[in-house]
C-alpha cells in the first residue's frame, strides 16, 4: 500500500465523519425548538462543512481518475429534472445565506452525461459561487454548437482576469496555475470530469467568463 | 400535498447506527411515519419476507454478510419485492464502480452519499411519479401480457413526454422479452441514427444474437467494447456470441476481462470457471470457481454446482484431498437436497477417477444415479441432466451419456443457450455423438409435428390436431414449446366450439408442466389469459 492509498482511505473516513456532522447541523438548523443565538453562525458552519466535504469528494474522485479506476457512466438525462435535483440539493444552504438560487432550461432539453460526476462539479461550483454572489445564483442549460452547455452564474464581482486565461493549459498541470488553492482544486476537478465526457471525437471542457446572463462570474461546462 | 410521503412505508438498511438515525431523521422531516430499519442484509431480507414496503433505502456496504446488491438480488429473485417497490441503492464514491457495474439486477435509483433532505424529496417525488406513470405497463408485465404492455407504452410515447427515451428503452426491453426482434431492431436503428448510444447498440447486438446472426452480433459487441472498455454487458454478450461461434478460447478471454472489471458478479465467475475448465486452463478455473464459491456464500444464487466446479478444478490441478474437502462442504452448505447430493456424487466420481480409484468412482456414480432417480419423480433440470451426462462420459459409460444428451436436446430443442452447452459437453467429453446432427433432426421432427397440427386446426379438425400435439407433449413432457402448443390447440378448439370443463382441465395440465419447468416462461401470460377468458365464459 503506498502513501496515496493511505491518504485516500483516510480521506474517505474523514468524509464520512463530515457527512454525519453535516446531517446533525442540518437537523439543528431546521429544528425550530433549538434556540441558536446567531442563526448565521450555524449556516456558516454548514456552509464550510459542505465545502470541506465537496473538496474531499473531489480529491477522492481525482485519485480514482489518476488510478484509471473511474470512467464516466454516460446516460441520457433530462436537464430540467437534473437541475431540479441540483437546486434541491443546494437550496437550504442558499436560503440560509440569503442568496436566491434558481434554474432555467427548456423542459425538453436532454443531455448525455454521468449524472453523479456532473452533479458533484455543479455542487462545488455553486458552493464556490456562494462566496461571491450578492443576491443571486442561476444554473442554466442550453444546447450550443452541438454541445450541452451548463452554466453557473452569479451576480458578484466576477472572476479575476488571471483565471480566464488560465484554463487553456491547466488541465494537465494544475500546479502551474496562479489561482488560490481551493479554486485550483475545484477547476482541476471540473476539467478532469469534463474531459471524461467524449462523443464523436469531441471532448468536454470548461470555460470561465464574466457577465453572461448575470453580471458576475459565469462558469461554463461544455459537454459533447 | 404533492411531497407528502406520510402514506408510504419505508425500510432503511445500513450497518452504521449513526447513518441509520441520520436517514431516519431525514425521512421523518419529510413526513414519513411508517419506517422500519435493518442493520444488515439478513435483517433486511427478514423484514421484506414479513412486510412489503413502498421504498427501500439500502446502503451498498453493509459490513460482513450480504452487501446491498445481494439484498436486491435476493429480494427480486425470491419476489419479495415487486415492480412497484422503489429500491434505492445508497453508494459512496468507493463503492460506485462496484454498484454500477452490477448489471443483472439494478435498483430503481442510486443515491450518492452525502445527500440532503431536499435532494431525497425531489428524487422520491420523481420516482413515485414515474411508477404511477408506468402503473398500467407494470400491471401488464406482471400478467406477462406483453402486447398490452407495449400498446400502453405506445400510448405514453405518443404524448412525447420528457422521459420519452426512457419509455422507448423500456419498450425495446419488452419487445426483446416477447421475442419481437424485428420491431426492436427498427427502434434500435432509429435511435442509433441520431446518436451512438451504447444501450441501443447493445440491443442491436442482442437482436442479431437471438436471430442467430452471430458474426454480425460479434461485430457489434466488439465495436462497443472498443468504444467503451468499461461496458461489462457488452463483454458478457460478446462471450456468449463467441461461444455460439465455438470460439471457446476467445470467449474465455472475453469473460476474463469482464470478470476483472466487475469481479463481484457471481454468474460471470461461474461461466469463467466452466469455460476455463473445459478449455483445460485448470489453474484459472480453480481461481474463478474459488471466487464464485466465496461470492455465493451470502447469495441467494448459491448452488452446489459451484462447489462441484471448484472440486473438479482442484482435482484437475492434482489437489485431490482439497477437492474432496470442497465436496464435503456441499453437504454442510446445502442441507438435504437431492440436487446437492447429486453434485457431491458427480464431483466425487471425477476426483476419484483422477486419483485412479476406479472403484470409488463407480460407487460415486451409482450414488449420483440414485439421486437422479429420486429427483425424476419431481423433476430435474436440464443442467442436472447434462452434469450427469458429463460424468457418465468421463467414466466411459458412453451409451448412458448419449441417452441423457438426447433427452436434454428433446426437452430443449429451441433453447439456444442450452443447446450450445450440449455441444460443448460433447466436445469436452470426447463423445462419439454428433450432437449437432441430433439437434437438427429433433428440431425438424418438432417443426413437422407442429406444422401438421396447425394444418389440422386450419381445416377444423381440432380433435386430430389435439391428439397429435398432446401425444407429442406426453412423449416430451420436459419440452415447454411442445406442451404449450398442445395447450394452444385445445384453447383454439374451445375458442371456436365453446369451452368444456374437461378441456379446461387438460389445458391446465399442460400449463402446470410448463410452469414447473420455468415459471417465468414468456409465453405463459398469453395462454393463461386466453384460458381465463374461456373459463369465465363457461361458468
Amino acid at each position: 500500500m503506498d502513501f496515496s492509498d493511505i491518504l485516500a482511505s483516510s480521506i474517505h473516513d474523514i468524509k464520512n465523519s463530515l457527512g454525519l456532522i453535516l446531517s446533525s447541523v442540518d437537523e439543528l438548523v431546521n429544528d425550530p425548538n433549538n434556540k441558536i443565538a446567531d442563526v448565521r453562525q450555524a449556516s456558516l458552519l454548514q456552509h464550510e462543512a459542505q465545502r470541506a466535504n465537496n473538496n474531499l469528494i473531489q480529491l477522492l474522485t481525482l485519485y480514482k481518475i489518476g488510478n484509471q479506476q473511474l470512467a464516466a457512466r454516460v446516460a441520457e438525462q433530462n436537464l430540467e429534472d437534473f437541475l431540479d435535483e441540483v437546486i434541491a440539493n443546494n437550496s437550504a444552504l442558499c436560503e440560509s445565506l440569503n442568496i436566491q438560487l434558481s434554474s432555467d432550461c427548456d423542459p425538453d432539453l436532454n443531455g448525455y452525461f454521468d449524472a453523479d460526476l456532473i452533479r458533484s462539479v455543479l455542487d462545488s461550483t455553486i458552493g464556490n459561487a456562494h462566496r461571491y454572489a450578492k443576491t443571486e445564483i442561476q444554473v442554466n442549460a442550453t444546447e450550443e454548437d452541438g454541445y450541452l452547455v451548463i452554466r453557473v452564474e452569479d451576480d458578484g464581482g466576477g472572476f479575476p482576469d488571471s483565471l480566464s486565461g488560465l484554463l487553456k493549459n491547466m488541465a494537465k498541470q494544475p500546479q502551474e496555475s496562479q489561482a488560490p488553492g481551493r479554486t485550483q482544486l475545484g477547476l482541476f476537478f471540473a476539467t478532469s470530469i469534463a474531459e471524461l465526457h467524449q462523443n464523436n471525437g469531441k471532448r468536454g471542457r470548461i470555460e470561465l467568463k464574466n457577465g453572461h446572463r448575470l453580471p458576475g462570474g459565469c462558469f461554463e461546462l461544455w459537454l459533447p | 400535498m404533492a411531497n407528502d410521503f406520510s402514506d408510504k412505508s419505508f425500510l432503511v438498511v445500513d450497518d452504521f447506527p449513526d447513518m441509520r438515525s441520520a436517514i431516519r431523521h431525514l425521512l421523518r422531516s419529510l413526513g414519513v411515519s411508517t419506517l422500519e430499519q435493518a442493520r444488515d442484509g439478513q435483517e433486511a431480507i427478514a423484514q421484506l419476507t414479513r412486510t412489503s414496503f413502498d421504498v427501500i433505502l439500502c446502503d451498498y456496504n453493509l459490513g460482513p454478510g450480504k452487501d446491498g446488491q445481494q439484498v436486491l438480488e435476493e429480494a427480486r429473485h425470491r419476489q419479495l419485492i415487486g415492480v412497484n417497490t422503489i429500491f434505492i441503492m445508497i453508494t459512496a464514491e468507493n463503492t460506485r464502480e462496484m454498484v454500477m457495474s452490477a448489471i443483472e439486477y439494478s435498483p430503481d435509483s442510486y443515491l450518492a452519499k452525502p445527500f440532503t433532505k431536499e435532494l431525497l424529496r425531489t428524487r422520491l417525488t420523481k420516482l413515485f411519479a414515474a411508477k404511477a406513470n408506468l402503473a398500467e405497463v407494470n400491471k401488464a408485465l406482471i400478467a406477462k401480457d406483453y402486447a398490452a404492455a407495449i400498446s400502453e407504452l405506445d400510448r405514453l410515447i405518443a404524448a412525447k413526454p420528457k422521459n420519452l427515451s426512457e419509455l422507448i428503452r423500456t419498450k425495446t426491453d419488452i419487445l426483446l422479452t416477447a421475442k419481437r426482434y424485428e420491431e426492436a431492431k427498427k427502434i434500435f436503428e432509429d435511435v442509433l441514427g441520431a446518436r451512438d448510444l451504447p444501450w441501443a447498440r447493445l440491443g442491436l447486438g442482442k437482436v442479431y444474437f437471438w436471430q442467430k446472426k452471430y458474426p454480425l452480433a460479434q461485430e457489434v459487441f466488439e465495436h462497443i467494447v472498443g468504444l467503451d472498455a468499461n461496458m461489462i454487458a457488452a463483454y458478457d454478450w460478446l462471450a456468449k456470441t463467441q461461444t455460439a461461434l465455438k470460439q471457446f478460447t476467445a470467449a474465455e478471454k472475453t469473460i476474463q476481462s469482464a470478470a476483472r472489471l466487475s469481479p463481484r458478479g457471481l454468474p460471470r465467475q461461474q461461466l469463467l470457471g466452466e469455460l476455463a475448465l473445459s478449455n483445460g486452463n485448470t489453474h484459472d478455473a480453480e481461481l474463478a470457481f474459488g471466487r464464485a464459491v466465496a461470492l455465493a456464500k451470502h447469495s441467494v444464487l448459491n448452488h452446489p454446482s459451484l462447489f462441484a466446479g471448484l472440486a473438479k478444478s482442484k482435482s484437475a490441478n492434482g489437489k485431490h484431498a482439497e477437492a474432496l474437502k470442497v465436496v464435503a462442504d456441499i453437504g454442510k452448505t446445502f442441507a438435504n437436497g437431492q440436487e446437492a447430493e447429486l453434485y457431491a456424487a458427480t464431483a466425487t466420481a471425477t476426483v476419484k477417477k483422477d486419483q485412479g480409484d476406479m472403484e470409488g468412482a463407480a460407487a460415486a456414480l451409482k450414488a449420483a444415479e440414485e439421486s437422479m432417480q429420486q429427483m425424476a419423480t419431481t423433476r430435474h433440470s436440464s443442467k442436472v441432466t447434462l452434469e450427469m451426462a458429463k460424468t457418465y462420459a468421463q467414466l466411459g459409460e458412453q451409451k448412458k451419456a448419449e441417452k441423457l444428451i438426447h433427452e436434454a436436446i428433446a426437452n430443449n430443442h429451441d433453447e439456444e443457450e442450452l443447446l450450445m452447452e450440449v455441444v460443448q459437453v460433447c466436445r469436452d467429453a470426447d463423445l462419439d455423438y454428433d450432437a449437432e446432427t441430433a439437434i437438427r433432426e429433433i428440431q425438424q421432427a418438432v417443426v413437422k409435428t407442429n406444422n401438421e397440427g396447425v394444418r389440422l386446426i386450419k381445416q377444423g379438425q381440432f380433435e386430430a390436431a389435439i391428439q397429435l400435439l398432446s401425444g407429442a407433449a406426453d412423449e416430451m413432457p420436459g419440452n415447454k414449446t411442445i406442451n404449450l402448443n398442445a395447450a394452444k390447440a385445445i384453447i383454439m378448439k374451445m375458442e371456436s366450439m365453446g369451452a368444456t370443463a374437461d378441456d379446461i382441465t387438460a389445458v391446465r395440465h399442460f400449463i402446470e408442466r410448463v410452469r414447473d419447468l420455468d415459471p417465468n416462461d414468456w409465453r405463459l401470460g398469453d395462454v393463461i389469459s386466453r384460458l381465463r377468458q374461456l373459463a369465465t365464459g363457461a361458468s
